[in-house]
């Protein structure tokens, strides 16, 4: 079930240093890379089906060709901003394995052809900027960074960024508003990044996960990666499994695989004598799953989507039936409305909105209006933003009032207390 | 040029226009608030909504570019619905206190609201709490819980003054407009963000609190403060002007006017306006009727020999004055003596980069035109030699309008009363003018708002203006005083003649001393 592609070393405390990971194949693949054709790099990349491990799912290939044609300056930012409610994996990635994702974007930067670039780490991972800055420092000692890698005339430079806290600054413009020194606000587009991005210069964003996938693609051929997972949704996946499952953690499986063998098989399943009630499959800004929709549904792109969820970032949020719906609901406005960053409206007023009649539902003073209420402003909030973040919080706020409506209503009309929930103290 | 039709109507747009664009010049409304012609494209306030033909998602109008055959509407139920959203998002936390608001009546909220929104609210939530009668700088207030955070007067501070003292800080629902680290909002076009801020966050302390704007009507004018010329409106009402703003002429001043051209409305108003002719000497004044003054001037002048007047000009006048007075000195009365009084002659030609320029004379060119025209000259030695040796027995002098600009005024003064007469016309009455010793005449003449005429700016372009509002209605346009003096009539329509200041309606204001 497991497919230990990108995690085969992550249980050997020697992959963090150089010395490991070269013991285990690190930058032989580099090696091999650097002599090949860079659009080779891209088309075999393309070939993959390789989809963007943050959260949209765009094809990586694509989004690479988007880059202009000329020779003009470009960048790669590696975005490990890892911000979303229930995602870890970036960062057992970056602790585990900071080569494997240094090897897979000097390689990237090969086929883009890209001479800078810049791993932007969420502040709070202290940790993975020591050990990530660390790597860098080795990377370049041996060769692998810096002029003429590896005798291939290629340049590359690479630095860390750390951010300040902001959930904003994953998403893509966000992060080069950030980057640039500004304040951590998404850019309007067009112009997209990838014309006009970081310093106004062709820029690609790329999570951790999809640029040290790419290592693994240029290894092995676009069609032995393709024999993971399903026809659109190629690959393997890392998986942040949380919540009430027995064995919470990062793991890797195929696109594909059916949620309820993650949750039982794979994490150990339930606490004994506690029932499924929920799962959010994508991170808290994916709308939830009912257990039925649960044990029905394969984790990848499509099936998810076709479930009216999203495959997100993969963090699996494993809700059981001693959890109160109302309350996790305002935690999670009590989240975006502290995030937004506050220059597009609806979504400035509308997460502080949601947060106010969420936190008023949970404490006792909810009015059986407030549902549709909560429904007709999430509506609103959906699709009229620069960046996705209104719509992250609005479709768990619809799907949580749609999909356990009755449990509001009775929280509404008794004044605490979910439909089966724990005590609301 | 790109056909597209707005709502159905077909039209023809420059190339690389954006759908707002169109959207005004088709001459169909739509809701925004953050877009401005003169600032760079935010897309924040997400009200210019409109739904494009295969296009599955709602675009801003203001960032999406015109294409060949693109057919765009905000006439659909569903823009309808999400700029009705827009709106009520923009209000659930805005404090609604138009009734004490500077701004209401010329709120973008309020006019926005009537026309698009009319819903009924849904928001019962306690409103987010944040400072108000915020002090920005000497010029401007703001109130935090009115900003819509639209950021156009961000913009204007990064964009066009460059002078970067406000950002919005905080973020989502607590965000905040603010200046940086405690620098305050001081530069010479900080009034500019009231003008764009579309709701009563930012208001002018000059302004505020002082009339209700629909109590005033508006003339266009052209500011009088320097040689750019900014087309401006002046407002007012039966108690005097209260305040100009910017009107927009792409040829010179785009969107903008400075601090400075707003307050030359100032002393249009001052008590010190000169309010009847005054005639006489140092202890011996005698307050007399416009008319009587400015003729017994006109009669000292053509007893006096031509060669012993000396005819001195400020750049303070229109085109038309200048060229009634220069035909009746040059031709009538065949004065050879003319000079131009320039102030500040050393900072004739400093420039801000923006709009404001040293020359502080609305018609420098067209009195140097005036000039060529004629075929006048004259050295300003010569003035002063032809004084000091008593060679011009009578001098009169088209004094300035706007007193404060003439830093040379008190010593020019004395200079000029040295000969043995001295007509002054004046809008203001003057405190070293008193104390002259030879005789003299004060003769009242109107301000810019008063009357009709041309300014020729730097560029040398000529811009006409109409008579707003009169203030003090006994004042004589040069014109008029010209052919009083040549012993000619004037159409006093209703003008009072006699002696004295208004007594009603035209109330001279003592507020704000310059």
């Amino acid at each position: 079930m497991q497919v230990k592609l990108l995690s085969e070393h992550y249980d050997k405390p020697e992959f963090q240093t150089l010395g490991g990971y070269e013991r285990h194949g690190g930058y032989v693949v580099l090696a091999k890379a650097l002599k090949m054709d860079p659009n080779a790099i891209i088309e075999e990349v393309k070939a993959s089906g390789l989809r963007g491990r943050g959260g949209a799912g765009f094809p990586t290939g694509t989004k690479w060709s988007f880059l202009p044609k000329n020779g003009e300056p470009r960048y790669l930012l590696c975005n490990a901003d890892e911000g979303e409610p229930g995602t870890f994996k970036d960062r057992v990635m970056m602790e585990k394995a900071p080569h494997q994702l240094i090897e897979g974007m000097i390689m990237s930067s090969f086929a883009i052809g890209c001479k800078k670039s810049y791993i932007y780490i969420r502040g709070e991972y202290t940790d993975s900027l020591r050990i990530v800055g660390k790597a860098i420092q080795e990377a370049y000692k041996a060769g692998y960074l810096g002029k003429n890698i590896l005798g291939s005339g290629f340049d590359h430079d690479m630095d860390v960024y750390s951010g300040a806290g902001a959930y904003i600054c994953g998403e893509e413009t966000g992060m080069i508003s950030s980057l640039e020194g500004l304040k951590g606000q998404p850019k309007l587009k067009p112009p997209f990044p990838a014309v006009q991005g970081y310093l106004r210069k062709p820029t690609i964003v790329n999570n951790v996960e999809t640029l040290a996938a790419v290592k693994y693609i240029i290894r092995d051929g676009a069609a032995s990666y393709r024999k993971h997972g399903t026809e659109k949704s190629a690959g393997t996946k890392l998986f942040s499994v949380s919540g009430n499952v027995q064995r919470p953690g990062t793991y890797e499986v195929p696109l594909g695989l059916p949620l309820k063998v993650l949750i039982n098989d794979i994490c150990g399943g339930l606490k004994p004598g506690r029932k499924l009630k929920a799962v959010i499959p994508g991170g808290s800004s994916a709308p939830i799953l009912t257990a039925d929709e649960a044990n029905k549904v394969t984790m990848d792109y499509e099936a998810l989507a076709q479930m009216g969820s999203m495959l997100g970032s993969g963090a699996v949020i494993v809700i059981d039936d001693s959890n109160c719906m109302v309350d996790m609901l305002s935690t999670i406005m009590h989240f975006y409305h502290h995030e937004s960053c506050g220059q597009c409206t609806p979504c400035r007023e509308g997460t502080g909105w949601l947060n106010k009649i969420t936190h008023r539902i949970a404490h006792g003073h909810g009015e059986s209006k407030d549902i549709e209420l909560i429904k007709k402003v999430s509506e609103q909030m959906m699709g009229k933003t620069i960046c996705a973040l209104s719509d992250a919080a609005a479709m768990p706020a619809i799907s949580f009032v749609t999909k356990f409506r009755d449990e509001f209503e009775t929280y509404i009309k008794k004044g605490q207390l979910g439909a089966g929930g724990a005590a609301h103290a | 040029m790109p056909k597209i039709k707005v709502n159905g109507q077909e039209i023809e747009v420059p190339e690389k226009s954006t759908v707002i664009q169109a959207f005004k010049q088709a001459g169909v409304d739509i809701c925004h608030y953050c877009w401005h012609p003169g600032l760079s494209i935010a897309g924040v306030c997400r009200l210019c909504m409109v739904q494009v033909e295969g296009m599955p998602k709602l675009q801003i109008a203001c960032n999406t570019e015109v294409k060949e055959g693109m057919s765009v509407n905000n006439t659909s139920d569903v823009v309808k619905e999400t700029v009705k959203w827009g709106l009520d998002f923009h209000l659930i936390n805005h404090p609604l206190d138009c009734p004490i608001c500077d701004q209401a009546g010329e709120c973008g909220l309020q006019d926005q609201y009537m026309q698009f929104g009319s819903y009924d609210p849904e928001m019962a939530e306690p409103k987010v709490k944040k400072s108000k009668a915020v002090d920005l700088g000497p010029t401007v207030m703001l109130d935090k819980e009115r900003c819509i955070l639209c950021s156009r007067c961000v913009r204007f501070t990064d964009e066009v003054s460059k002078t970067n003292e406000l950002g919005i800080f905080n973020r989502g629902d607590r965000s905040e407009i603010g200046t940086v680290q405690g620098k305050p909002l001081d530069n010479n076009y900080s009034l500019n963000t009231v003008d764009i801020c579309p709701v009563g966050a930012l208001t002018s302390k000059d302004f505020r609190f002082r009339q209700r704007v629909w109590y005033l009507k508006e003339a266009d004018s052209i500011c009088p403060g320097c040689s750019t010329g900014c087309s401006v409106k002046v407002h007012y009402n039966e108690e005097g002007v209260w305040r100009v703003k910017p009107r927009v002429n792409p040829e010179v001043n785009g969107h903008w006017m400075c601090d400075v051209g707003r307050n030359t409305y100032k002393y249009v108003n001052l008590k010190s306006r000169l309010l009847s002719g005054k005639v006489g000497k140092r202890d011996l004044w005698q307050e007399v009727s416009v008319e009587d003054a400015v003729r017994s001037a006109g009669l000292k002048l053509r007893e006096t020999s031509p060669d012993a007047i000396a005819v001195v000009y400020t750049g303070q006048y229109t085109n038309e004055e200048y060229a009634s007075a220069f035909k009746f000195f040059k031709e009538e009365l065949k004065v050879k003596n003319v000079f131009h009084w320039l102030n500040n002659p050393e900072k004739v030609n400093e420039f801000d980069g923006l709009l404001f320029r040293g020359d502080r004379n609305p018609n420098t060119k067209g009195l140097e035109n005036a000039f060529a025209s004629f075929g006048a000259k004259g050295s300003w030695d010569n003035l002063q030699a032809g004084i000091n040796g008593r060679k011009f027995k009578t001098v009169i002098v088209f004094g300035p309008e706007d007193q404060s600009v003439f830093p040379d005024l008190d010593e020019k003064i004395k200079m000029f009363s040295q000969a043995e007469n001295l007509i002054w016309l004046t809008a203001c009455a003057n405190k070293s003018l008193d104390s002259v010793g030879g005789e003299t005449w004060q003769i009242p003449v109107k301000t810019y708002i008063e009357k009709a005429g041309s300014f020729t700016n730097f560029q040398g372009k000529v811009q006409d203006f109409k008579a707003g509002t009169t203030i003090v209605p006994q004042a004589l346009s040069v014109s008029e005083a010209v052919e009083l003096m040549a012993g000619r009539e004037i159409n006093w329509n209703l003008r009072p003649r006699g002696v004295g200041g208004p007594k009603t309606n035209y109330a001279v204001s003592d507020r704000g001393e310059l």
